[in-house]
């Protein structure tokens, strides 16, 4: 009993779910839902197809090439049962797994720095041209204005005097 | 075998004057009558020929349908060939059939021979002439099988009544000279009710009973008496008894008659019996002696007695039975049914079928090679041990590195993850390098979240970007609230109010507190001082006059009038509250907005109507 991939979103099929399509070439494709069997002979390329892994993968939106991947791959060479390997296994299995999260949620970060700076950047100007919908541009200056003026015009009348 | 049923299912073979008249009153109901000589020559050729070929088709057919029907006396059981040979002559039989081949050839023969020449006709005389040509021989051909078609006429209806006697299955054959008892015999039987009479030769066929055995169905036939001469010399009806005991498979029941009622001395019957003794060959016997009630076997001579003694000794079964007091039938039926069916099976123990079965169930024993004996030995393990026997098997099986982990639950899944895809020999030397290189990575500072905690003015920054966003959205909302109806007039038009402006002036952060000197509040002032001023002059000249003047000032508004007190006022207040709950939650603009934005909703316009409402679907 093993959980397959879906053909199309990449997503677990568990085992009881979803379909297997079986062509002439023998080919199978296993889909967790109906949803990716309909895309399917739509022939619509999961590549393209904004929502699933593949596509995610294949436009760089998520970690592709690590080591900590490479743990979880069908071998095609069977080894027999012992049970310290079998032990061992899943005791790495748990380690690869914090590790490989840690990795995919640093890479979703990188990606996303970017997009801070350009938010700070776009909130500095719009700040600059905009900041008459909140303040008045001499909000608080209207005393100070106006006792400079009174200051000047004292002025000019002690000049004059 | 196509025997038994098809004998009834033979169509009807009609007289040679019967055949000719349906023929051609068919030819002329079912062809088109109608032809006149100006009509195209093609079209009357092909008019007359129409008729020549269907009167053709016709005779064909059922010559066809004749000869298909009757039975052929090489593809039925022998049984029932040699059975219609006695009765009807096999000789005269097929060259009836043969004759009637032969017309239907010759009727095939002539169409086309008429067809021929009906395509060089130039006139519808001569067409004409041609078809009745061609009918007249056909018929003519038909004529001269009268006889054929009489005799095979016969032969059809005597064939449907005879009896059903299936060869294969389990028959008791009665047989002896006439007036034994046969008859009777089966009349005790079976339910057959087959005529007895004391005249020799009252059963002239062969007749079937139906009796049950041991959950069995046994087929009893009875025969016409034989009478002691050689075969050649035999006529129809014992003829019939001969076949049925020369062909059908059964027990046979030699029928005698102790008391010589019938006419034949004991010694006449022996004779009899040992004359047809052949036929008997393959056949459990048994002997019937019959009407014991008149005589029994111990009252007979010596000379008598002993023919039976030596018929015992011989080892075929005599049996005493009396048909009129039922004395010992049932124990000829018991002992003949019980010998029949001991030959059938093995009959079949002899034959190939058998051996299908047999094969399946083949001991294996290893050969001898030497004297010693060597029974099969079990040994007390085994014995004890049956128990473990009964434990799971197929674990024990696996070739393990280390035998005690046979037993063990293999883990499968985990998380969503499948265990058998991390299981490598290397995995912990991966691991390793994998937890090393993270180590490295950690030290690299690659997972410091790098979040440089944002300066003051950053963060003020920001939230007047905030402030200013939603600042616009509201203003972008409210001017598409804005309900304009009519041209769009000017800002100026519309008068600002001083309150609005201090407002949204002091929303801005400036100082709005007092502006009573301000231009604008002067300017306001003073439109409204005017205005006043006038009205106060014409109210000093005119004297009001009309009550509705003079109360038009003290008049209360509508939602104080008649209220007296808060308590009412509330309760005023929430009853209009309540009755414009349902018109703001649908978005209407008051009572009397009765405008439908959709008349036909789609979702309750499409689809077939099933069982549903209107309101929803």
């Amino acid at each position: 009993m093993r959980i397959e991939k879906c053909y199309f979103c990449s997503g677990p099929v568990y085992p009881g779910h979803g379909t297997m399509f079986v062509r002439n070439d023998c080919k199978t494709f296993r889909f967790c839902k109906s949803k990716c069997l309909k895309n399917f002979k739509k022939k619509r390329n999961p590549r393209k197809t904004r929502w699933t892994k593949a596509f995610r993968k294949a436009s760089g939106k998520e970690l592709t090439v690590d080591n900590c991947l490479e743990f979880e791959k069908r071998r095609n060479v069977a080894v027999k049962y012992q049970r310290e390997l079998w032990s061992k296994a899943v005791e790495a299995m748990r380690k690869v797994e914090g590790i490989k999260r840690k990795r995919q949620a640093q890479f979703v970060f990188n990606r996303l720095k970017k997009g801070k700076q350009l938010e700070k950047e776009e909130a500095i100007s719009e700040v600059k041209k905009n900041i008459h919908l909140i303040k008045a541009p001499h909000a608080g200056k209207a005393k100070v204005m106006e006792e400079k003026m009174v200051q000047k015009l004292q002025d000019v009348e002690m000049g004059d005097d | 075998k196509m025997a038994l049923y098809n004998f009834k299912k033979i169509m009807v073979v009609p007289t040679s004057k019967e055949f000719i008249d349906i023929t051609l009153s068919k030819t002329q109901r079912k062809t088109p009558t109608v032809v006149h000589k100006h009509y195209q020559i093609h079209r009357i050729r092909h008019f007359y020929m129409r008729k020549v070929k269907f009167t053709q088709q016709n005779y064909h057919d059922r010559l066809s349908q004749i000869l298909t029907d009757f039975p052929k006396l090489d593809d039925i059981h022998p049984f029932y060939a040699d059975l219609m040979n006695v009765l009807y002559d096999k000789d005269h039989y097929k060259l009836a059939l043969g004759q009637i081949n032969i017309a239907k050839n010759l009727i095939d023969n002539v169409s086309k021979d008429y067809v021929r020449l009906m395509k060089y006709g130039d006139s519808l005389y001569r067409c004409k002439q041609l078809k009745r040509a061609a009918l007249g021989r056909m018929c003519t051909i038909m004529k001269r099988q009268k006889q054929s078609l009489e005799y095979l006429e016969q032969v059809r209806q005597h064939l449907s009544r005879l009896p059903t006697i299936d060869p294969n299955t389990r028959t008791l054959l009665l047989c002896g000279y006439p007036n034994v008892g046969k008859s009777s015999f089966i009349n005790k039987v079976t339910r057959a009710d087959v005529e007895v009479q004391p005249y020799a030769f009252t059963t002239k066929s062969l007749f079937v009973g139906h009796m049950d055995y041991k959950y069995l169905r046994w087929q009893v036939v009875d025969t016409p008496g034989i009478l002691d001469h050689p075969l050649e010399e035999r006529n129809t009806i014992e003829m019939q008894a001969i076949t049925a005991l020369a062909h059908l498979r059964s027990a046979v029941l030699y029928v005698m008659d102790v008391s010589e009622q019938c006419g034949q001395t004991l010694e006449q019957q022996l004779e009899l019996f040992n004359n047809i003794r052949p036929l008997f060959a393959n056949k459990p016997l048994l002997i019937v002696a019959n009407k014991c009630d008149v005589k029994k076997i111990s009252e007979l001579t010596e000379e008598d007695q002993k023919i039976f003694a030596d018929l015992t000794a011989e080892g075929i079964s005599v049996i005493e039975t009396s048909t009129l007091t039922e004395e010992g039938v049932m124990t000829v039926k018991t002992e003949a049914c019980d010998k029949l069916l001991a030959h059938r099976v093995d009959g079949k123990m002899k034959g190939k079928k058998v051996h299908d079965v047999l094969n399946r169930l083949h001991l294996a024993v290893p050969a001898k090679r030497d004297e010693k004996a060597r029974p099969p030995f079990i040994p007390e393990g085994a014995r004890i041990g049956r128990k473990t026997m009964e434990v799971d098997a197929p674990k024990q099986y696996w070739d393990l590195m280390n035998q005690d982990e046979k037993y063990d639950v293999i883990p499968e899944i985990w998380e969503g993850h499948n265990i058998a895809d991390y299981i490598d020999p290397d995995i912990m030397k991966n691991l390793e390098d994998l937890e090393k290189e993270e180590e490295l990575k950690v030290k690299a500072g690659e997972y410091e979240t790098d979040e440089e905690s944002e300066d003051e003015e950053m963060q003020e920054i920001r939230q007047l970007a905030k402030q200013i966003r939603e600042k616009r959205k509201l203003k972008i909302v409210c001017s598409k609230d804005k309900d304009v109806h009519g041209p769009r007039l000017p800002r100026t038009v519309k008068k600002v109010e001083r309150k609005t402006l201090e407002k949204e002036m002091g929303d801005l952060g400036l100082d709005m507190t007092g502006k009573d000197d301000s231009h604008y509040a002067v300017n306001a002032r003073r439109s409204r001082s005017v205005g006043v001023a006038k009205k106060r002059k014409r109210e000093a000249s005119v004297v009001p006059t009309s009550r509705t003047r003079s109360q038009s000032a003290s008049r209360p508004p509508r939602d104080q009038s008649g209220v007296r007190d808060p308590k009412m006022a509330k309760q005023a207040k929430k009853l209009m509250k309540n009755q414009q709950k349902d018109m703001n939650r649908q978005g209407k603009k008051g009572e009397a907005d009765r405008h439908v934005f959709d008349l036909k909703p789609k979702h309750l316009f499409s689809g077939k109507r099933k069982s549903g409402t209107n309101d929803h679907r």
